[in-house]
């Protein structure tokens, strides 16, 4: 048996629905038959998959209990191949998994996101953060003040309580009843030294962050802002953002002020 | 050629080996969970660099594989290997995967004249890039294939003779497949070229009583001490290291069972001088 032949017929026997053995694999004179030496491999496949979900998604898999979690992550190691190398990117598309098997119960998926967005953040690209006094020197500078978020910002945005669960889920308590939130609101992760952060974002912040993005000039952002939110304090709120941005180690010590 | 014993760096000791030194003369550090972008992984890496030395051990590089290595993990590897300067490089002679898709597992090959020609053409192409002789760490296996015309042992020495790799000899793995596999554990240290072991590996498996399962979760035990005297026997002084990936126990009780390793190896060495 050639070498292609037999390493594309053992993975397919790994990723069958059951274990069928494989007359490709030697009975031994003693211990276990061929099928059983081959089911080892089918199951520590799988096993080691899951706990990899496991461990990714720890919120998740608490409020959804071990039962139900264990059911829903075999299906999904069932109907989703590994294309990684780093077996900890598994999971990247589990939330839209979750989304899709449990249809009625979308605050489960938003809470897989939350717990994949924030493990992505703990092992995300590095960056030297800009501080209060460096913003004040590119301004001394006369320049056109265009700043760059950390590279392990990113945003994601519930429908529902999910922010509250996966803070009772944190501190060991019972989860809130699952309520449709009247607004949507949006999280905002990054990573702070060594450890993942996140918190909610104000309507206001999230366009200011939406604008930072597109790698406005502050000028530009103020401008976009009031024209908004007609009714704020804009110049007040995007101060008060800005230092909270520093405060938080989310925008980088990449120059990007320069001379119109 | 580095002295010493050493153990596996686990994120469960990052900070007995940040707040003091420990009485341990090396690291061996999992390559896969340190190719990442940055944060603490890294930054750990970096602190507990400076005080000791390191070796490298990979579990994804599919040696084995049909389909050849994967230039980015290669690419990865490299970078990493510069950043630690280790003292070797090492991986597992096995496949994990083909066609794109890995199975996260260190799967046996066959040990056929067909499978030699492709880890020679493989263990070649990560010497390119690596600018160094790979290390090769026996698997634990369960399955042995129909067409297999070599012992495992055999397929070893012909790879590190055509392309002048290292061996890492598990010793707990050689007995978990002489265990399964109903061969003499003998027979494999002595059938490997004794010039080309670079590093000892010592563990913990389960037994299921008619099969092993090589599972780092348990402390080394009796018969793979044994199997370790012999190897010493064998081989002389080679650098060992305590292997345990899961059910990790406090730092200190990992160092008694090193200290064990020490004892042995002092024992054998000592009585090897005397028989000489």
């Amino acid at each position: 048996m050639k070498l292609a032949e037999l390493q594309t017929d053992f993975q397919r026997a790994l990723f069958d629905t059951e274990c069928k053995g494989a007359d490709w694999i030697s009975e031994s004179a003693r211990g276990l038959s061929a099928r059983n030496r081959l089911d080892i491999y089918y199951n520590a496949y799988r096993l080691r998959l899951i706990d990899v979900l496991l461990d990714t998604f720890e919120h998740t898999a608490i409020y959804l209990g071990d039962d139900w979690f264990n059911q829903l992550a075999a299906g999904y190691v069932q109907s989703h191949y590994s294309t990684y190398n780093n077996i900890g990117l598994y999971g990247k598309k589990f939330p839209q998994f979750l989304a899709e098997q449990l249809p009625e119960d979308k605050e489960v998926s938003e809470l897989a996101l939350m717990d994949w967005k924030l493990r992505r953040a703990f092992d995300g690209i590095d960056s030297s953060v800009m501080t209060l006094d460096d913003l004040q020197q590119l301004a001394s500078e006369g320049n056109t003040i265009r700043l760059q978020s950390v590279p392990t910002l990113t945003t994601c945005t519930q429908h529902f309580n999910t922010l509250d669960i996966w803070h009772a889920i944190n501190q060991d308590q019972t989860p809130p009843v699952v309520e449709r939130l009247t607004q949507p609101i949006d999280i905002l992760i990054w990573r702070k030294q060594y450890s993942p952060h996140f918190r909610s974002l104000s309507a206001i912040e999230s366009a200011a962050l939406a604008s930072l993005a597109s790698a406005d000039s502050l000028e530009a952002i103020g401008a976009a802002l009031e024209n908004d939110f007609p009714d704020a304090d804009v110049a007040t709120e995007f101060g008060v953002i800005l230092h909270r941005w520093l405060d938080d180690e989310i925008i980088s010590n990449v120059k990007r002020g320069r001379r119109d | 050629m580095t002295s010493g014993f050493g153990l596996g760096l686990r994120t469960q000791h990052y900070n007995d080996f940040l707040a003091e030194p420990q009485p341990v003369e090396w690291l061996e550090v999992i390559s896969d969970n340190y190719m990442v972008d940055g944060g603490k992984p890294l930054a750990m890496l970096d602190k507990i660099r400076a005080n000791y030395p390191m070796v490298m051990h990979g579990v994804s590089m599919s040696i084995g594989s049909i389909n050849g290595l994967d230039k980015e993990y290669l690419r990865k590897l490299k970078t990493l290997e510069r950043r630690v300067e280790p003292m070797w490089v090492s991986d597992h002679l096995c496949w994990s995967g083909v066609h794109g898709r890995n199975l996260h597992d260190l799967l046996p090959l066959p040990y056929t004249q067909e499978a030699l020609q492709i880890v020679k053409r493989n263990v070649e192409q990560a010497q390119e890039v690596l600018q160094r002789p790979l290390v090769l760490e026996n698997v634990s296996s369960y399955v042995e294939y129909e067409s297999s015309e070599m012992t495992e042992w055999e397929f070893l020495t012909e790879v590190c003779q055509a392309t002048g790799c290292r061996l890492l000899l598990d010793i707990n793995n050689i007995y978990v497949s002489s265990f399964n596999h109903d061969f003499s554990p003998s027979s494999f240290i002595e059938g490997v070229p004794v010039e080309s072991v670079t590093q000892f590996h010592l563990a913990g498996h389960l037994n299921k009583g008619d099969h092993l399962i090589d599972t780092h979760d348990h402390p080394v035990c009796d018969d793979v001490w044994d199997l370790y005297r012999q190897a010493l026997l064998h081989f002389g002084y080679v650098p060992t290291m305590i292997e345990r990936d899961d059910n990790i126990p406090p730092l200190p009780e990992l160092i008694a069972e090193l200290d064990m390793a020490r004892a042995i190896a002092d024992d054998v060495l000592n009585e090897k001088k005397v028989a000489l």
